[in-house]
């Protein structure tokens, strides 16, 4: 019980003398989760209102796939992001293993069945006036759909929340195709698993409650969002 | 003089589960007529006005409406606004017909004005009372001037002042054809003359 406060009070001293280290790993966390959910939202949320608004024969199984896509481990999508970007692999000449770009994409592959998943429930549920009345009053294509969006605003932020807290507090992805290099891929949860495994556990303590601070703040977002939106 | 109606329905039927909900023998509308279709509560009378909206798909007889969906305008009974203040979704259908900002804003506080909720204009549509929801979407719909304009019970919710506004503004609309679902024969006001059909009870089931 000791060493756990003992820990935790070098963690907050580290975090209020902001320890470049600490630092270094946190804001590349941010940046890369940040770009890889903006990704996720430019492909995921127009995906997730298709599947809402048009029948077509493999919908169903679409939607289904994105569903089960939700609880695929982050281990396996770093392995098969391992697998594409590794020399020899489809994606092998464009060097991407080992940089943040490899991280991002497979954050992306991460985030993309949760915004679409939960964009897709939050425009489905939608009352049905909401179509008709933009319809009925002449709203093209793209204007229904920013409609929809709209109306639909606190289940799409929900989603891409959602997608950001589940990037940011990965390790699988980061770990396989980051290779926790320091200072080019080293991120909050594989600097946490590195310092933790070096037996520096104060810093790992520090880099946990970090990412307890980033999942805190975004929660507490979505739950103000959410109250704005009533 | 020999225009075609722009409303021809003959031995319409609209079936879902196994129940006629909307049953109609034949109704002829002509360009700028004002039709009042009276009924007793699921007679029907929205789902005839859906049907004319382009909303309803399965539907037996004919039904032919010669204005294009973008030309008709529907409002529902209890009506939807979007998210946003009222002049907001009273500019919506505007800025949707490429009106300029300027403009849409001038139109949509005129027929504010008409409706007697002006006032209203810079208020969250989440601050409305429901008559005054209505009066907003009906607001929203008359700026349009469609051709085709399908009012479902556009009074419901309506006080008296609130009710003889609302027909006034009717009657300013002399280019639409306007057909008003209504449980009732509607109040007469001056400049308005409006025609009834009734729309019998379905008797199939």
């Amino acid at each position: 019980m000791e060493l756990i406060w003992d820990s935790l009070r070098q963690a907050l001293h580290m975090i209020l003398t902001a320890d470049p280290t600490v630092l270094d790993a946190g804001f590349r966390s941010l940046w890369i989760s940040a770009i890889a959910v903006t990704g996720a939202g430019i492909v995921g949320l127009p995906l997730g209102s298709l599947l809402a608004r048009v029948r077509f024969p493999a919908r169903r199984i679409i939607i289904t796939l994105f569903r089960a896509g939700m609880a695929v481990p982050t281990v396996f999508i770093g392995l098969l992001c391992f697998a594409f970007f590794e020399r020899h692999g489809p994606l092998g000449p464009y060097d991407l293993l080992f940089t943040p770009g490899a991280i991002m994409a497979g954050e992306f592959l991460l985030a993309l069945p949760l915004v679409v998943t939960i964009s897709h429930g939050a425009i489905a549920a939608l009352d049905p006036r909401v179509a008709e009345t933009a319809k009925s009053l002449g709203a093209g294509l793209v204007r229904r759909w920013l409609t929809y969006l709209s109306e639909a605003k606190t289940g799409i932020l929900v989603a891409m929340m959602t997608a950001f807290s589940r990037c940011v507090t990965e390790l699988g992805i980061a770990m396989m195709v980051g290779g926790n290099i320091k200072e080019r891929t080293q991120t909050l949860t594989t600097a946490t698993a590195l310092e933790t495994g070096q037996g520096e556990f104060a810093r790992g303590l520090a880099m946990g409650l970090i990412l307890l601070l980033i999942a805190m703040i975004v929660t507490s977002l979505i739950v103000f969002l959410g109250r704005e939106d009533e | 003089m020999n225009n075609p109606p722009l409303i021809q329905i003959k031995d319409l039927k609209v079936v879902k589960n196994g129940r006629t909900i909307c049953s109609v023998p034949e109704i002829l509308v002509n360009e700028g007529q004002r039709l009042a279709c009276i009924g007793k509560n699921g007679s029907g009378k929205s789902t005839l006005l859906r049907v004319l909206a382009g909303f309803e798909k399965d539907c037996l007889g004919i039904c032919k409406v010669s204005a294009p969906k973008k030309e008709r305008v529907y409002v529902h009974q209890s009506p939807y606004l979007f998210r946003g203040s009222v002049l907001f979704n009273v500019k919506y259908g505007l800025r949707a017909r490429r009106h300029s900002h300027r403009t849409s804003e001038k139109v949509a506080r005129q027929w504010l004005e008409a409706l007697g909720v002006q006032n209203l204009a810079e208020r969250s549509v989440h601050e409305l009372s429901g008559g005054e929801k209505q009066r907003v979407a009906l607001a929203r719909a008359f700026s349009l001037e469609p051709r085709l304009l399908l009012l479902d019970e556009p009074l419901s919710e309506l006080d008296e002042p609130g009710s003889a506004s609302c027909l006034e503004a009717i009657a300013r609309l002399v280019d639409s054809t306007i057909i008003v679902a209504s449980p009732a024969p509607l109040p007469s006001v001056q400049g308005l003359r409006m025609e009834t059909f009734v729309l019998e009870d379905r008797t199939e089931t």
